[in-house]
């Protein structure tokens, strides 16, 4: 399995950590006005300040509803956003949130991960049977199910799906996170509604890997499968009518740069509790608005239900004023399952030339910065208070995998300076600055994601806080693609930016915790284990994935987090709190925390009072 | 004559090939491609290369140019990556989006700028020309980016206009034009503003210029109407500035679009090639580029066509 980074639109990838750059507040005017720094100060001050204005200023908009309670009753207009366009509708030939919105609308699952209590819900399927070594899973199939366009649903989608996901011709970007150990997954059907999937190998989380894989239409589908064209097929200029699902939507127009317009889906399948058939909305608008100042702007003037994600620390007043007058309805998630990640390069070798070789890598640097950093100050800092300290790849959001053992690294910067001391890294020549034993001075940079004001605020925090124990730090901004190619070969420093996991399962990012990961941060891709310790935590997670024991599975991430906590490759100094809006008419907005959509991942329940 | 437009015509194509070709040379240049993009560090090395197979990434950077040239000379502008569409389909689509909002914002400036400059350059003193004057310092010192947000912000809290896009999700039958005019008004005014002010400076400049000139004042001694004066001989006289400001009025224009297009969700060219800049979708950023350099070189050959008719010695 492989995992996500997506510049232009905060990219999903099941199972994976998802490394994703998403834009900052102001970043469109940010790249405009990149080279004058008054300009900067312009877009970052006035497009917030005349939001605030105007959320705190009377409205001309439709008297606000007292409160969001209410029944909700079939019918109804949704308006919601999306950054940037979809880059196609065809969820096995693109990664990035948007298309993968499209999907949600209007495809679906055979299992469906529950965003808010994380559990796997039947979807597509409705049982499903576990062998007892946990390789092999047989899933009956809902019957009566048809797709939109009343061609009826079978195992033969389900077939035809994971045929066209596997095909090497598609270079699918699902496909290496629909595997297990680095192979695929054999489907197998027994009848039109039973299907049996074998695993490569034992394996713990067994069905959840298939949330987010859309099952599509063999009989639309398969002539461009047979002829070679599937990536590109159900591309941006496919009529809607041709876009064919089991989801609760059907695409209904395309505007292109403008929206994309969804429709009920009246061969839906699901139902709710009280036999209401879904979904309650009859259109949902999707606007495509590149800003997200604009898409607070609109919010607070009534012009959209649901934002596109959370809501950053600087905008926070804004929204905060529009709630105040119940125009708005914020939605506090609580502490973030991910924080920014700050790690140095530990290929070996990597700095075999360069002087600092003797320090630059070694455990005991980075257990000093863990000290050096004031992580309350961190959070208040970097978050504008909205975050809180955390101290290692899990936070306490994680509730089913985080380690409650994780050491809290107090800020002690004497402590630190002892630390680096010990390694041979003191102040020689009294100018207050660290040097080595050779009399250079103590110094590196932090790259991290131009844009992006918190993570430019982190890296500038970490800079101030290391300068205070005579370490000299340089931060360097790069764009997305840039920072990607310096991470994967290997050419820097340190790196800062934001690391997110798109499910809490560990076994289900085994590209982060396994050395040979192309997510391993700090060393990607080993061919061998590295280090000792890095050898451990892979033969940890090999028996945690393989393990049907929860309990026992519990114990093996703990050893797994223990190891982490005391090399380190990762640091971690504070998780901000997650906050949503919608509209107060929205009604059973259900936001999760662990998806790029917190509040479209359920999107038949949703509805509005109308 | 026409060996002056022949002559303008092959600079504007030399012009529009060259933003081009270097645009996709800097594109292609720059640490990071398509593919890095898209799939971030995550994805497997082989899935990577696969990738960069199938785009044409893993050629030389001559090898994709040539190949680039050989095909645009049959019109062919090559694939978008990031959105898998011809670019010679995508870019006409948003070219004519921002060719409407600048197109509407220079003439809102010229029907606004210019009669306030006649009328501030031909009443030197009083209310009326301190008020022009300052109305125009004002907005001369807001760039389109600042007015937008002003603008959107005033469109937001009163509600009278739509904050952003182009068109209204639901229009009535008929109503498609008064929903395009709705929505230009807060893109349009924010191009036009400033734009204005410096045709009402140049105007005013040049027609305090105009009424000095001794034929003007030979008309008032004859006792002609001070009206007949200031609005059909002085203006006559006073129009080359502003003629010859208007191609570079135009590079502005698409410039300032560009800001305008983001903070008000226009749908143009501005946002395609910012989207196209920050995927490193290398065809696509040629050919946005390509047309923006198209947009200012029809802007300047329509100036200097101007030009030459009101001043024939601009042919020489």
């Amino acid at each position: 399995m492989a995992a996500t980074v997506d510049f232009a639109c905060n990219s999903t990838r099941p199972g994976s950590i998802a490394r994703f750059f998403s834009r900052s507040g102001y970043w469109p005017l940010g790249q405009f006005l990149a080279a004058s720094k008054c300009s900067r100060f312009v877009c970052s001050a006035i497009l917030p300040l005349a939001a605030y204005g105007l959320a705190c200023g009377p409205s001309s908009r439709p008297p606000a509803l007292s409160s969001p309670a209410g029944v909700a009753r079939p019918g109804g207009e949704l308006v919601a956003s999306i950054r940037t366009e979809p880059r196609s509708f065809n969820r096995l030939a693109a990664r990035d949130s948007s298309t993968d919105l499209v999907a949600t609308l209007t495809q679906a699952r055979l299992v469906r991960i529950n965003k808010q209590t994380q559990d796997v819900e039947p979807w597509l399927a409705e049982r499903w049977t576990p062998s007892e070594e946990g390789r092999r899973v047989t899933l009956s199939l809902r019957r009566d199910v048809t797709f939109s366009d009343g061609h009826p649903f079978t195992a033969d989608d389900v077939l035809f799906t994971f045929e066209a996901l596997y095909d090497p011709r598609n270079a699918g970007p699902l496909a290496d996170t629909l595997q297990v150990g680095g192979k695929k997954l054999e489907v197998a059907a027994s009848d039109a509604h039973t299907i049996a999937i074998t695993f490569p190998a034992p394996f713990a989380p067994g069905v959840r890997l298939l949330d987010n894989l859309p099952i599509l239409p063999r009989h639309k589908l398969e002539p461009a499968q047979k002829n070679g064209t599937f990536a590109s097929a159900w591309g941006l200029s496919t009529p809607p009518a041709d876009i064919v699902g089991l989801g609760p939507f059907v695409l209904s127009e395309y505007v292109p740069g403008q929206r994309l317009v969804f429709s009920r889906n009246p061969r839906y399948w699901r139902t709710g509790a009280d036999g209401t058939r879904l979904p309650f909305l009859d259109r949902l608008v999707v606007e495509i608005i590149p800003d997200q100042n604009a898409e607070l702007l609109r919010l607070t003037a009534g012009q959209l239900d649901v934002t596109n994600g959370e809501i950053a620390p600087e905008s926070y007043a804004t929204v905060k004023h529009a709630a105040d007058e119940g125009r708005v309805r914020i939605i506090d998630l609580g502490v973030s399952s991910d924080a920014d990640s700050f790690w140095f390069n530990l290929k070996p070798g990597a700095f075999a030339a360069d002087p600092r070789a003797p320090w630059i890598q070694r455990d005991e640097l980075r257990r000093a910065i863990s000290l050096a950093v004031d992580r309350q100050a961190f959070a208040d800092t970097v978050f504008l208070g909205a975050g809180e300290p955390v101290y290692g790849p899990e936070t306490p959001a994680n509730k089913a995998w985080y380690w409650a053992g994780t050491p809290r690294v107090p800020h002690d910067p004497g402590a630190a300076k002892a630390m680096l001391e010990a390694i041979g890294l003191r102040d020689r020549n009294g100018d207050g600055t660290l040097d080595d034993p050779t009399g250079r001075l103590v110094r590196f940079a932090i790259v991290t994601q131009k844009g992006r004001p918190r993570l430019e605020r982190g890296a500038a925090v970490i800079r101030d806080d290391l300068k205070a124990i005579g370490v000299t730090v340089d931060v360097v901004a790069l764009d997305g693609p840039a920072l990607v190619e310096r991470i994967g070969n290997g050419k820097y420093d340190a790196m800062y930016f934001r690391a997110s996991a798109t499910d809490t399962d560990p076994a289900l990012t085994p590209d982060f915790w396994f050395s040979s990961g192309s997510a391993h941060l700090w060393n990607i891709g080993e061919a061998k284990p590295a280090t000792e310790w890095e050898a451990r935590i892979d033969a940890l997670m090999a028996r945690q994935s393989a393990s049907l024991d929860a309990a026992e599975r519990k114990r093996l991430f703990d050893d797994v987090q223990r190891i982490f906590s005391e090399h380190v490759p990762v640091l971690y100094f504070a998780a901000p709190r997650v906050v949503v809006a919608t509209s107060a008419r929205v009604l059973n907005a259900t936001p999760g925390l662990v998806t790029l959509t917190p509040l479209l991942w359920a999107p038949d329940t949703l509805a509005v009072v109308h | 004559m026409t060996r002056y437009v022949a002559r303008r015509l092959l600079f504007a194509i030399a012009l529009v090939f060259l933003v081009s070709s270097a645009s996709l040379v800097l594109a292609r240049l720059a640490e990071g491609d398509y593919v890095s993009a898209s799939l971030g560090i995550e994805a497997r090395r082989e899935t990577k290369e696969e990738l960069r197979v199938r785009y044409g990434l893993d050629k030389s950077i001559g090898a994709q140019y040539r190949d680039w040239l050989v095909n645009a000379a049959r019109l062919d502008f090559g694939t978008s990556l990031l959105y898998d569409r011809p670019v010679r389909e995508l870019v006409p689509q948003r070219a004519a989006n921002t060719a409407v909002l600048a197109v509407t914002g220079l003439l809102l400036a010229t029907v606004v700028g210019l009669p306030l400059g006649v009328v501030a350059g031909s009443r030197r003193a009083g209310f009326v020309s301190s008020a022009i004057r300052s109305l125009s310092i004002l907005c001369l010192s807001l760039p389109p980016l600042l007015t937008s947000l002003v603008l959107v912000f005033v469109a937001a809290r009163t509600g009278w206009l739509p904050i952003g896009g182009i068109r209204s999700a639901a229009v009535a039958p008929g109503g498609e034009t008064a929903d395009l005019l709705r929505h230009l008004v807060v893109p349009a005014c924010a191009l036009a503003l400033p734009l204005a002010a410096v045709f009402e400076r140049l105007q005013a400049q040049a027609m305090g210029e105009a009424l000095d000139a001794p034929f003007v004042i030979a008309a008032f001694a004859r006792g002609v109407p001070r009206d007949r004066i200031v609005w059909r001989d002085g203006l006559k006289a006073s129009l080359r500035p502003v003629a010859a400001l208007y191609g570079l009025a135009i590079g502005t224009l698409l410039s300032g679009s560009f800001a305008v297009e983001v903070t008000t969700s226009w749908p143009g060219l501005g946002s395609l090639m910012l989207a196209a800049l920050r995927a490193r979708d290398v065809y696509l950023v040629a050919g946005c580029a390509g047309a923006g350099a198209a947009f200012l070189a029809c802007g300047t050959l329509v100036s200097d066509l101007a030009l030459a008719l009101v001043d024939p010695r601009a042919r020489e």
